[in-house]
């Protein structure tokens, strides 16, 4: 084992030691290098701003999408009782194009009756 | 030069559009991250010169080579940009960036392996001498595992506990390399090195 304060640096080479360069200046051409290399791999400039515009084009995609989606799921989920509440609003036979037999009596209210007969006029 | 707080980068963004010259390395990461150029463009000439400096000495190098893993290392930093928290400078975060970009180098040169720089053989001495040198040329001379210790703790300030961590050693092994390179290093410095050797 070696004695720790052996190894300890003098005054003078701790003056050599702070009086070393701390800066070294890089060729004219180093930032360029960089800069291109980091455009090349997508981090900088232009194709940074690209890949950020084509996010947000992906995100409104899919907003519509969505949109688009609930759209036609409500109309899917509304269709199929259509016929049934077409046939309440009309008179007792007048549903015969209906799916309901012309034999069972649709039971209908006075109000409706009047309602529809007015849309009619 | 330590910064302040985390990376906000919607808000700094703008600021690095602006070419803030005299903006804080925090606002500059931001907006650099965010790839507004002229913002990386100003971190890169404020920290290079140091950089460069420090890898340099580290390579025992010319600086063309230097050069390289400078620009090796602004590319493993830039991705982890905004990874950077306050914990250390920036100047010293990118250091030790550019320290794992220079082992990888010296690894690749010479097929070391990370163990062996720090191997204690007599492979690992300089060559020869009976001149007297200057600190720096002295420094270029030590062998890899003895150089980068003593740039770390002499010359960067680094305790035996940061180096460990920064090379993979234990702190122990950290002391006993700086032991052996400055003892090296006066024989390189009063040109005894060939009766030492």
């Amino acid at each position: 084992m070696h004695n720790d304060n052996d190894c300890e640096l003098t005054a003078d080479e701790q003056v050599m030691f702070s009086s070393l360069r701390r800066e070294l200046q890089p060729g004219d051409l180093l930032e360029e290098r960089v800069v291109r290399a980091l455009r090349r791999e997508g981090h900088l400039g232009a194709r940074k701003r690209s890949a950020r515009r084509r996010g947000q084009l992906v995100r409104i995609a899919a907003a519509i999408a969505l949109f688009a989606g609930g759209v036609a799921t409500g109309r899917y989920v509304i269709t199929p009782d259509a016929p049934q509440a077409a046939a309440a609003a009309l008179p007792a036979g007048m549903a015969g194009d209906t799916n309901q037999s012309s034999e069972t009596p649709i039971p209908v209210s006075g109000e409706l009756i009047v309602a529809e007969t007015e849309l009619w006029l | 030069m330590a910064i302040s707080g985390q990376v906000q980068i919607p808000e700094l963004s703008r600021i690095g559009e602006a070419l803030p010259a005299g903006g804080s390395d925090a606002a500059l990461i931001a907006a650099a991250v965010s790839g507004a150029e002229a913002a990386f463009r100003e971190l890169f000439r404020r920290h290079t010169p140091h950089l460069l400096q420090f890898v340099t000495r580290v390579l025992g190098a010319s600086s063309a080579d230097a050069e390289d893993v400078v620009q090796d290392t602004w590319l493993r930093a830039y991705p982890a940009l905004v990874t950077f928290r306050n914990e250390s400078s920036f100047s010293t975060w990118l250091c030790s960036v550019g320290l794992r970009a220079a082992l990888d180098s010296i690894r690749r040169g010479r097929r070391h392996t990370a163990g062996e720089l720090f191997d204690d053989d007599a492979s690992s001495d300089p060559p020869p001498t009976e001149d007297r040198m200057d600190l720096e040329s002295a420094i270029a001379r030590l062998a890899p595992g003895y150089r980068m210790v003593l740039v770390l703790h002499d010359v960067e300030g680094f305790t035996h506990e940061e180096i460990g961590v920064q090379l993979g050693i234990a702190p122990g092994t950290s002391k006993a390399q700086l032991f052996k390179a400055r003892r090296v290093m006066r024989a390189l410095l009063t040109g005894r090195e060939k009766n030492d050797a």
